[in-house]
């Protein structure tokens, strides 16, 4: 699975990843696929040291990041340093290992 | 419906225990029926989260039915996160508010230590959103840490305020004989000299050790009854007066405003509005501090103090017990420790005692008014309950 999507209500328009079977905003049931933005800022982060069992890499930085639209997502930060307001972009990729299974997500790069 | 009230209490010591998960329970509830004078019950519900995951256990409350004797009582479980105990309480009062239940026992219990910290983090972390928090690696000190930043940020507030919280909530579990950590600390040991970076490591940033709750084995039970009957079993009957509860958005970052805990403000308004008080009437309170930075926030939105002066409240003492809004006289999940489903049990155990005048050393004086608030996940489902005196 790759590509850099989410889904539009059909009703008011509101992006959502992942996807939902009703809006939150207008009840709708009704989605259509769309690119999620290029670019997003850093609204809050962690540097977790405590890692959850198949993150070896510490600390692992997690953040909560918004599209100029207001989607807002949580995920992965791969960068050296962080910083609150900080531009991103965000890629696809492997997540982390349950049980025997590799999961993939959104992760967010700095924007060079 | 009839009013409900608490009318025997009973627990064990939280910590690492030996005896078994049915072991606790059994322990806890005996010591509530004795609390109560009674050998039977209508009902039995159980509060728990991990039994089948950590204890290879399901029909837990069967278990513990058959382990009292008290077959063929009707039992229970009622799983809802770290709300559980809480939950249990709240679906206790509303069977014996319709009529069909004269008694009810309500234990909640938890055996955690049988496993390594990487499992009982991924264990709660279940709790969380899997597709848009879980797949990530995302841990509920990751929420708190996240929530933090921008909430200390935002207020001005300081780590050391952080520390606050759990330096007072720790001598507060000093004076609690059933508290897991019995350990005095400073802000010294803790945060301002060297060392502290050894004892005192980040977990997430901007939280450190200090900042959590422990994992914790434990087992609390409560005997509620119809408040016509609650004279027979017990002099100081405490009524549960009004409770509430409400879910949030599952995703933390899908929340209106990430840094409102919006499940228990209105879980409280209803709690409040049901007992008719509101927050200026409760002389003491029991929140749910799974992290420093909640006890603060936490002491807003359920409206004892204004949104972004909790830090302040507490920099004056005034939630120390000898201030005029105790909070977590018992130590709370910071010190008392935090077995998950024992833990809404515990927080209702304390305020019982709080208004009996049964605290010992931690008796807030003349407290009549009692509230403690449960929360499931990281605030995405909630339960207060507003507890008086019944006499």
């Amino acid at each position: 699975m790759k590509g850099v999507f989410a889904f539009r209500c059909r009703g008011c328009g509101k992006v959502y990843f992942p996807k939902r079977m009703i809006c939150l905003n207008c009840r709708g049931r009704e989605f259509e696929e769309v690119e999620l933005g290029k670019e997003c800022r850093l609204l809050t982060y962690t540097e977790l040291y405590a890692t959850p069992l198949s993150i070896e890499r510490r600390p692992l930085i997690l953040g909560i990041v918004e599209f100029e639209d207001g989607t807002r997502l949580s995920g992965q930060i791969k960068a050296e340093k962080v910083e609150i307001g900080m531009k991103l972009r965000p890629v696809w990729d492997k997540t982390r290992i349950v049980g025997f299974q590799e999961l993939y997500g959104f992760v967010f790069e700095p924007v060079a | 419906m009839r009013d409900v009230a608490i009318v025997g209490c009973g627990m064990t010591r939280f910590g690492r225990l030996e005896p078994s998960l049915l072991e606790l329970m059994t322990i806890s509830s005996l010591r509530a029926l004795d609390d109560a004078g009674l050998d039977k019950v209508d009902a039995i519900y159980v509060a728990n989260m991990g039994s089948i995951t950590l204890n290879k256990q399901s029909l837990i409350a069967s278990a513990l039915a058959d382990s009292l004797g008290m077959v063929p009582v009707h039992a229970e479980t009622i799983q809802n996160g770290t709300a559980s105990g809480g939950s249990a309480i709240k679906n206790a009062v509303l069977a014996i508010a319709s009529g069909l239940y004269d008694t009810i026992l309500v234990t909640g219990g938890e055996k955690m230590r049988v496993t390594t910290d990487r499992v009982l983090t991924d264990f709660i972390s279940t709790m969380s959103h899997f597709e848009a928090e879980y797949i990530h690696g995302i841990t509920l000190p990751a929420l708190a840490a996240m929530f933090a930043r921008l909430y200390m940020r935002k207020f001005g507030v300081k780590q050391e305020h952080l520390a606050m919280v759990a330096i007072k909530n720790h001598e507060n579990a000093l004076k609690n004989p059933y508290a897991h950590i019995q350990q005095k600390i400073s802000l010294e040991g803790i945060l301002l000299r060297p060392e502290s970076r050894l004892n005192n490591p980040i977990i997430s940033s901007p939280l450190r050790l200090y900042d959590c709750c422990p994992t914790s084995d434990g087992a609390a039970s409560i005997i509620l009854c119809s408040v016509e009957k609650a004279r027979e079993f017990s002099d100081t009957p405490i009524m549960i007066s009004g409770f509430g509860q409400a879910t949030e958005v599952h995703a933390v970052h899908e929340r209106e405003d990430p840094i409102v805990l919006k499940a228990l403000k209105l879980a409280s308004e209803q709690a409040f509005k049901m007992a008719k008080v509101s927050p200026n009437d409760i002389d003491v309170a029991e929140l749910h501090d799974a992290f420093t930075i909640l006890e603060i926030a936490e002491s807003e939105d359920a409206g004892f103090f204004k949104k972004g002066e909790g830090h302040k409240a507490l920099e004056e003492g005034r939630t120390q017990i000898g201030g005029d809004m105790p909070i977590n006289p018992s130590g709370g999940l910071k010190a008392r420790g935090h077995p998950v489903g024992a833990t809404g049990v515990a927080q209702a155990i304390e305020i019982v005692w709080q208004l009996r005048g049964d605290a010992g050393k931690r008796q807030v004086e003349g407290a009549e008014i009692g509230f403690s608030c449960n929360f499931g996940g990281f605030g995405t489902n909630v339960l207060a309950f507003v507890y008086r005196r019944g006499d």
